[in-house]
């Protein structure tokens, strides 16, 4: 006997999926967006408006008194022949290429040394921590202090191990200063920098150790083959914030150097901050605020597409 | 059979299009706002009340913004004003340092300036030329005592024969020295140096001492310290490094030969370590404390640590002396503090301009060295305020030859990180690279002039 199949009478329509109903779709779709609205807004107001009028200043002579008037991109082929600025960005890239490397080594190597659970693990997590707890602009005139040629401990110290002499002047010469701010700022900025990665290595499965163990894998095959591999999401986060915080470096040099000698320790943003306030040229230091976005977007993409996990 | 398709219909698509004309509505509203709030309001720059009313009895709030390195006479100013004037309030806004000039600029282009502002008095003239303040000549030329008034911070609010501010306090720079190691050296303790020569002299005798005794002090990492103790010998000498009208100023450094014997003394003591080590690094953050504790011989400073000298021991030990002429044929101060300015738009012109010329009264001006700073009216200087304040009467009596450089570049040229001026001193102390030092100052310091914006 043949199969027989079931037929749907010719009247009736053809079986399909059907969507929701419309007005259910309408009332999702609105709670959503009443959701995200706050957040919406919020990155409107004090991200994006911001950046737009920002880009529109910066295609005027904005004073910081007085009218201004439209004048397209004159601030922008002004910066190409700004010595001053274009020896900020110079500096600023060096000085992120000294600090960065430094700062996700150190930070790694201490996240290794207090992920254990030894005694007093805890305690020194609080206390490697702690600067980026303190502040940097504190630590800043801190150092300010402690780097007086005769007077600060720097000095004193480093003259007892041969290291300097007893009345080295740090901050006035641009090596020595450049030294002591790289210093501080991998002192500050390690701790940051061990604490993601502690984030990462304890949210690593034990199993994976477990099977690196049984396949007789020592420490530091161990390290290269299950640890980093699994952290390269929180590296990538570590060193893209790295980057982006050096790249804005200001508190630090402006309290320690302010720019000197001459303007050879001038980063981006100080010569941002000198061409609005003391030039009293906005529109300028808009334009120079612009290509800087660009900068950090363009550096901060490549890290991304470099540092991305495979099917990312 | 053809598979149905599946595509996103009804509130779906709709919904996407509705999300982005919010936010596209936010962005629109938001840029109106803005361009609204920097549109010109158009307020009156020229007070047209009569000087018989205007200032007088006048009620209600006046907003003054002071600046947070001058509060300790805004503040008992204020307190005292408002224990004896009960129809007339007065609320004091302290602005944060480096943040005066940013925070006034905002409030203007918002249309929401203060009442009444103790305005930098470097900073008066960006503001006057944009017609951001007040015209109050008729009510200053009224002032029985306006001959009187500081004739730096006065010119610094003038344009032409318009005044658009008063004095409001004075800041001024002197030659501090210590009798006791003038003494020690053999040197007349009531004979302080009266020119750049017998500066050179005295500081080595003093450095002789030895001991940790330095002959002489400078904030050698300090660009405005430098500026704040430094010009007044030129302007003593008749010379001033900025001149001309503004929109087209003039550097006059290379032809400027006080500056150079100036420079070149600076240098001498660097080389020779009369001054201390330190000093190439101090920003200001400490300046002045080798000399309180007795290790320097020779200060060019700010009056205000005059403060900080109150017992008799103290008193007998440091003496301060108006800054010399380099060549010595005369003195000056820094005009540095302050000048009262009334913004155009100010809600209540009236009861800021009654405020300043009360704090101008001489019951007011007297209380000024309690509180760290000078007044700015020469007739002040009675023979009981000079026996009660001998440090202030220095510094007051060289008020009436004190100076500024009048520009709208003062910042830029003098006060900011790698400024032409600071980079000069370096080269010409610290390098000992006087001719490069002189060529570079005057290239820098006429191109910054050049490219400020007004």
């Amino acid at each position: 006997m043949a199969p027989t199949v079931a037929t749907r009478p010719a009247t009736q329509p053809q079986a399909r999926r059907r969507p929701r109903s419309s007005a259910q779709a309408r009332r999702n779709a609105r709670t959503g967006l009443l959701l995200a609205a706050p957040a919406l807004l919020f990155v409107a107001v004090f991200a994006l408006y911001p950046l737009f009028f920002g880009a529109y200043i910066s295609l005027t002579n904005w004073p910081l008194v007085g009218p201004y008037h439209f004048i397209g991109f004159s601030n922008y082929s002004a910066l190409i022949h700004n010595s001053v600025f274009v020896e900020s960005i110079i500096f600023t890239l060096k000085y992120t290429a000294i600090v960065t490397i430094p700062i996700f080594v150190v930070g790694y190597g201490l996240a290794v040394f207090v992920r254990g659970n030894r005694p007093g693990s805890t305690v020194f997590r609080t206390l490697i921590f702690l600067p980026y707890i303190v502040g940097l602009v504190t630590e800043s005139y801190m150092a300010v202090v402690e780097l007086q040629p005769t007077s600060g401990s720097a000095n004193w110290l480093l003259s007892k191990v041969g290291l300097a002499s007893s009345s080295t002047a740090w901050l006035v010469h641009t090596g020595l200063a450049l030294t002591a701010v790289s210093i501080l700022v991998i002192w500050f900025y390690a701790g940051f920098a061990m604490m993601m990665m502690l984030a990462g290595m304890q949210s690593i499965p034990t199993e994976l150790y477990e099977a690196a163990k049984v396949d007789g894998a020592g420490w530091w095959t161990t390290e290269w083959r299950v640890t980093l591999p699994q952290l390269r999401r929180w590296i990538a986060l570590s060193l893209i914030i790295s980057v982006v915080g050096s790249l804005l470096a200001f508190n630090q040099f402006f309290i320690m150097t302010d720019g000197g000698p001459g303007t050879s320790t001038v980063t981006v943003v100080m010569s941002i901050y000198d061409t609005a306030f003391a030039q009293m040229d906005v529109g300028l230091a808009s334009a120079m605020s612009i290509v800087l976005v660009i900068v950090v977007g363009l550096v901060s993409f490549l890290q991304f597409r470099f540092l991305r996990e495979d099917g990312d | 059979m053809t598979e149905p398709t599946y595509r996103l219909t009804g509130a779906a698509r709709p919904a996407r299009r509705r999300l982005r004309r919010p936010l596209l509505a936010v962005v629109a509203a938001g840029a109106a706002l803005g361009l609204a709030a920097c549109a010109n309001n158009g307020s009156s720059t020229t007070a047209t009340t009569s000087t018989k009313t205007f200032g007088v009895n006048a009620t209600g709030t006046v907003h003054f913004w002071a600046r947070q390195a001058t509060d300790g006479p805004a503040k008992a100013l204020v307190a005292e004003f408002n224990k004896t004037h009960k129809k007339l309030k007065i609320v004091l806004h302290l602005t944060p340092p480096n943040d005066d000039t940013s925070q006034l600029a905002t409030a203007i282009r918002a249309g929401d300036p203060p009442d009444v502002v103790g305005l930098n008095d470097i900073d008066v003239p960006t503001f006057s030329h944009e017609n951001a303040l007040l015209n109050i000549t008729k009510y200053v030329n009224a002032l029985s005592y306006k001959s009187a008034l500081s004739p730096g911070h006065l010119a610094l609010a003038t344009i032409g024969n318009k005044y658009f501010g008063v004095p409001y306090l004075a800041d001024l720079s002197v030659l501090w020295y210590n009798k006791t190691l003038f003494k020690r050296a053999g040197l007349n303790p009531n004979d302080p140096p009266a020119n750049y020569a017998q500066i050179l002299t005295d500081a080595k005798k003093i450095n002789a001492l030895g001991g940790g005794i330095h002959g002489f002090s400078f904030a050698g990492n300090c660009q405005g310290c430098l500026g704040f103790t430094m010009l007044p010998s030129l302007w003593a000498n008749s010379t001033h490094l900025i001149s001309g009208p503004l929109g087209t100023q003039k550097a006059n450094v290379s032809g400027d030969a006080p500056l150079q014997t100036m420079l070149a003394a600076y240098r001498t003591m660097w080389a020779n370590k009369l001054v201390p080590l330190n000093d190439q690094t101090q920003n200001g953050l400490t300046w002045g404390a080798d000399f309180e504790a007795g290790k320097v011989g020779i200060l060019p400073g700010d009056y205000g640590i005059a403060a900080k000298f109150t017992t008799p021991a103290q008193k007998a030990e440091f003496a301060d002396a108006p800054l010399p002429g380099v060549n010595g044929s005369s003195y000056s101060t820094f005009d540095g503090g302050d000048d009262f300015v009334i913004p155009a738009g100010a809600s209540n012109p009236s009861g800021a301009w009654e405020f300043i010329k009360w704090a101008l009264a001489p019951a007011q001006q007297v209380q000024y060295p309690s509180l760290g700073d000078t007044p700015v009216r020469t007739d002040i200087l009675t023979p009981s305020f000079a026996a009660k304040n001998p440090y202030d009467a220095v510094a007051l009596k060289a008020l009436a030859k004190g100076s500024v450089e009048y520009t709208l570049a003062y910042d830029a040229v003098f006060n900011e990180p790698g400024s032409p001026w600071f980079k000069m001193f370096e080269d010409a102390v610290y390098q000992g690279n006087m001719k490069g030092a002189i060529s570079e100052g005057q290239s820098g310091i006429q191109s910054t002039l050049d490219s400020v914006k007004s």
